[in-house]
């Protein structure tokens, strides 16, 4: 919690119960309000792979200032059952308030333990006694909510309506929203006004509350994607999910697939056809598109892939967060080919990056990865609109049928200076050539010959050899001048921006290099930013500290780097990433 | 009008008397019938000695991984329904690695056609045992007899929903032409097994062989490709290899179904994104 004069400037609610409590309901809502009213806005979801029963808990952060991810600790914390408290009570803060629905407990006074207010809010004896259904919790919940965080009844009124208006009706929206103000006034006569948080008063421009996963699907869409293929998996379906409504009307087209190597290998057919094909997957989705990918390298096809990291290994824990995947990709499959592995940080750079993905999968006619994490990929962020004049479509060394007549003798796989060959397209006239799985000449037939192996061997290996120039660079934060670096990719850049805000709090001043590529590695910017550091601290989410090892055995001088990992299946919190360095450097 | 010889590439290496000659010859008739264009027409195969139809046979071409010629036939087909797309796999490709593809291929019933070359065993990896040798063949991979039961593609193929399912025989390439014709006009997925004997590594299912156990299906003059009860009886029945047209349905075509202008593939759609739209989506968010 931060406080800004007498009113709150960072707060954190958690809601808690069990899995088919409506709990990411409840949370949405309540994150859709904080945006309304003008506030950044962070989600958390530690959802079980599970549909009902399971405990689940759902962390809604807003701030004045914008935020990447979780706070260090909990203020608010409303729960469906009791056993949500036992769960997370380390979690909260010393003046922080607990609501708990006591599954017919009888009502009992507020107790103070420790600084912190706990309180017996019958939700489900409210909603059953009430609306005759226990489904109105949550909105007696969110009643509860409004009034503790002395939120605008008109913008949860809005919100509510356009929730349910066109699903269920009116009488619906005014039950819902009769509900909210019971929850409200109830929360009013057993909650005294030092407990009430406040929030400052600010105003909403317009900007976007959304997940990586909607980002990375509308980024797409902005950059003429016009082909999906996927086979469902946690946690990438949204992805799926959005552009399957929105596709269509594109004239596009969304395709289930038996599987993920039916859906990489479509999207292959279908980007030799000429479009702009993706898949998306996660975990052990990924395994299955190795085979694949290697086959994008050789024949040479532009695809984007996007993985949702998970938990791993095997089925691993579906609905978590974790950075295991940079090996695979990296390093993944057989065979050497080129390939580029991009790293988004925000939900900014889900939407940016995606649109240069599909730029960069033409340009040098390769499989491009986007790499990101559930962490974000599911979770909801507050963003400014994304600016359309800035998306252009680069469609690199694709022919049209003129400049195809204008070639005499087409080779679809020529040797060429950069490695990079002219596309042409099926149906397309002079065109004639073939697409091999196998090593092939120049036309593309199968070739075992060694001289010719070689050379297409080194035609295809040259092709990012000058692409760093097209790619997205190393971004560095924080102090310049300071001798302490920190490195990470993904979903550490919320947690290592505030673990630098700490560390400076307590007079250590220390800097941050984002690494957006991680493939081909941006050995030369690396380089520099270790040579401007005494010591270095690489930040990941995973057991073995791969994006260490990569660092490790791209840069050419020796460096002394520690790695700070997690595995926990949860994301950083930025008191894990400060107090180790701290502990260190002292 | 076109020649078989202006889809003659090169002339193919395949061992003298392999059933793919029968196919190569059968497949050329089909698009001179069909009146197509090399530059229209895709070939897509997968990996077995019916893979280097595609080095001699003039179309676009892709030679996919093992199994996986199906998915990526799909994908072509759905980015550009203008062209053409035929797929071909051998037994091992088709019913053993890619048999998923292939399941599900016959559900969507997308308008492309698929030949699967059945010559009973794996004959570029050097003769062992496949999805269609039958119980107690010897083979490389079964020096004491295949131990499973074989599979019947057609039969598998009607239980899977498949709209155009027939079976041919590389022996009789005139046959095959007409089948391979009248499976590309179609309108959905149509399938297609060749019986095409391995001549250096199949001593059993030889083309004599093939010859004696074969039987016409419209031999049966009550037999009628659109009865399904009908092509279940005839699939079923222990005894000689049903040949010829199993069994036709008028299913709606994937495309019939998704498409939204088929007249407009969406490979020629203007990808720039219209700004105006794309402010109204980005709405729904606030």
């Amino acid at each position: 919690m931060k406080i800004k004069g007498k009113k709150i400037a960072d707060i954190s609610v958690m809601i808690a119960g069990k899995a088919g409590d409506g709990v990411l309901f409840t949370g949405n809502v309540l994150a859709k309000i904080l945006k309304r009213q003008g506030w950044w806005v962070s989600t958390y979801r530690d959802f079980p792979s599970n549909i009902r029963g399971e405990p689940t808990n759902y962390t809604i952060r807003a701030s004045l200032e914008k935020i990447y991810g979780q706070a260090d600790d909990i203020d608010v914390f409303m729960a469906f059952d009791c056993g949500a408290i036992i769960d997370h009570a380390d979690k909260i803060v010393k003046g922080g308030i607990f609501l708990c629905d006591g599954l017919g407990l009888a009502h009992v006074a507020p107790s103070r333990i420790d600084g912190r207010t706990y309180h017996i809010f019958p939700l489900r004896k409210l909603a059953r006694e009430n609306f005759q259904s226990e489904l109105y919790k949550n909105m007696i919940a969110l009643g509860a909510l409004s009034h503790i965080l002395d939120l605008d009844f008109r913008v949860i009124e809005g919100i509510i309506s356009e929730t349910f208006l066109k699903r269920k009706g009116k009488k619906i929206v005014r039950k819902n929203i009769r509900a909210v103000r019971l929850g409200c006034q109830q929360a009013k006569k057993m909650i005294e006004q030092e407990e009430i948080h406040p929030l400052v008063e600010k105003k909403d421009s317009g900007r976007l509350l959304l997940s990586g996963n909607e980002a990375i699907a509308m980024g797409s869409l902005a950059a003429g994607c016009r082909y999906f293929a996927a086979y469902p998996i946690c946690p990438a379906t949204e992805i799926w999910q959005w552009l399957a409504v929105v596709l269509p009307e594109y004239n596009g087209l969304v395709i289930q697939t038996e599987d993920e190597l039916a859906a990489l290998n479509m999207a292959l057919g279908a980007s030799y056809a000429g479009a702009r094909a993706m898949t998306s997957t996660s975990g052990p989705g990924a395994s299955l598109m190795m085979e694949a990918f290697s086959l994008a390298g050789m024949a040479e096809i532009p695809v984007v892939v996007v993985h949702v990291q998970r938990v791993g290994p095997s089925t691993g824990m579906p609905t978590k967060t974790e950075q295991s995947d940079l090996d695979q990709w990296v390093y993944g499959s057989h065979g050497e080919f080129p390939r580029i592995v991009l790293s988004p940080g925000t939900i900014e750079e889900c939407f940016e990056f995606t649109v240069k993905a599909f730029n960069l999968a033409e340009k040098y006619q390769c499989p491009v990865i986007l790499l990101t994490e559930q962490d974000y990929g599911q979770n909801l962020r507050t963003v400014k609109k994304f600016d359309l004049t800035k998306v252009k479509i680069d469609r690199g060394k694709l022919l049209n049928q003129e400049e195809l007549e204008g070639i005499k003798g087409y080779r679809r796989y020529k040797f060429t200076p950069d490695g990079i060959s002219p596309r042409a397209l099926p149906g397309m006239k002079n065109g004639l050539h073939m697409v091999e799985s196998n090593e092939h000449d120049q036309n593309g037939y199968r070739d075992e010959d060694s001289e010719n192996r070689i050379r297409m061997m080194q035609k295809r290996m040259r092709k990012l050899e000058n692409a760093a120039k097209d790619l997205i660079p190393p971004r560095v934060w924080g102090d310049r001048e300071s001798e302490f670096g920190i490195i990470g990719f993904g979903s550490t850049f919320g947690p290592i921006q505030e673990a630098i805000a700490q560390l400076k709090d307590r007079k250590i001043r220390a800097k941050y290099m984002q690494i957006r590529t991680l493939w081909p590695f941006p050995r030369k910017k690396v380089e520099e930013f270790l040579d401007s550091c005494k010591e270095v601290f690489v930040v990941e989410n995973n057991f073995t500290g791969q994006l260490g090892q990569l660092i490790r055995s791209q840069v050419k001088m020796p460096i002394r780097i520690k790695n700070i990992v997690k595995y926990s299946s949860q994301a950083f919190r930025p008191q894990e990433i400060s107090s180790q360095i701290q502990m260190a450097v002292r | 009008m076109k020649k078989d010889k202006d889809f003659h590439l090169s002339d193919p290496t395949w061992c003298a008397g392999c059933g793919i000659y029968g196919i190569f010859a059968s497949l050329k008739k089909a698009a001179v019938a069909l009146d197509l264009d090399p530059e229209e027409l895709v070939l897509v195969t997968g990996i077995g000695c019916h893979g280097r139809l595609n080095n001699h046979f003039k179309a676009y071409g892709f030679h996919a991984l093992h199994g996986r010629a199906l998915p990526v036939a799909q994908g072509v087909k759905l980015s550009n329904p203008s062209l053409p797309v035929v797929a071909i796999s051998g037994d091992g490709d088709a019913y053993s690695i890619g048999l998923g593809h292939f399941i599900h291929a016959l559900r969507r019933n997308i308008n492309i056609t698929y030949l699967v070359v059945d010559n009973r065993l794996y004959a570029l990896t050097q003769g062992q045992s496949s999805p269609t040798s039958h119980r107690g063949y010897v083979s490389a991979s079964a020096p004491y007899g295949t131990k499973e039961n074989p599979l019947d593609g057609p039969r598998l193929a009607l239980a899977s929903g498949g709209t155009f399912i027939a079976r041919g025989f590389s022996g009789n390439p005139k046959q095959l032409a007409s089948l391979i014709e009248k499976g590309m006009t179609h309108r959905g997925f149509s399938f297609i097994e060749v019986l095409s004997p391995c001549v250096t590594q199949n001593k059993v299912n030889t083309i004599q062989w093939f010859r004696e156990n074969i039987i016409q299906i419209d031999e049966d003059p009550k037999y009628d490709p659109r009865n399904r009860t009908q092509a279940q009886g005839k699939l079923t029945h222990e005894g000689k290899i049903q040949v010829g047209l199993i069994y036709v349905d008028d299913k709606p075509s994937y495309e019939d179904l998704v498409m939204p202008d088929r007249d407009n593939p969406l490979v020629w759609n203007d990808l720039n994104p219209d700004i105006e739209r794309f402010e109204k989506i980005m709405e729904k968010f606030q």
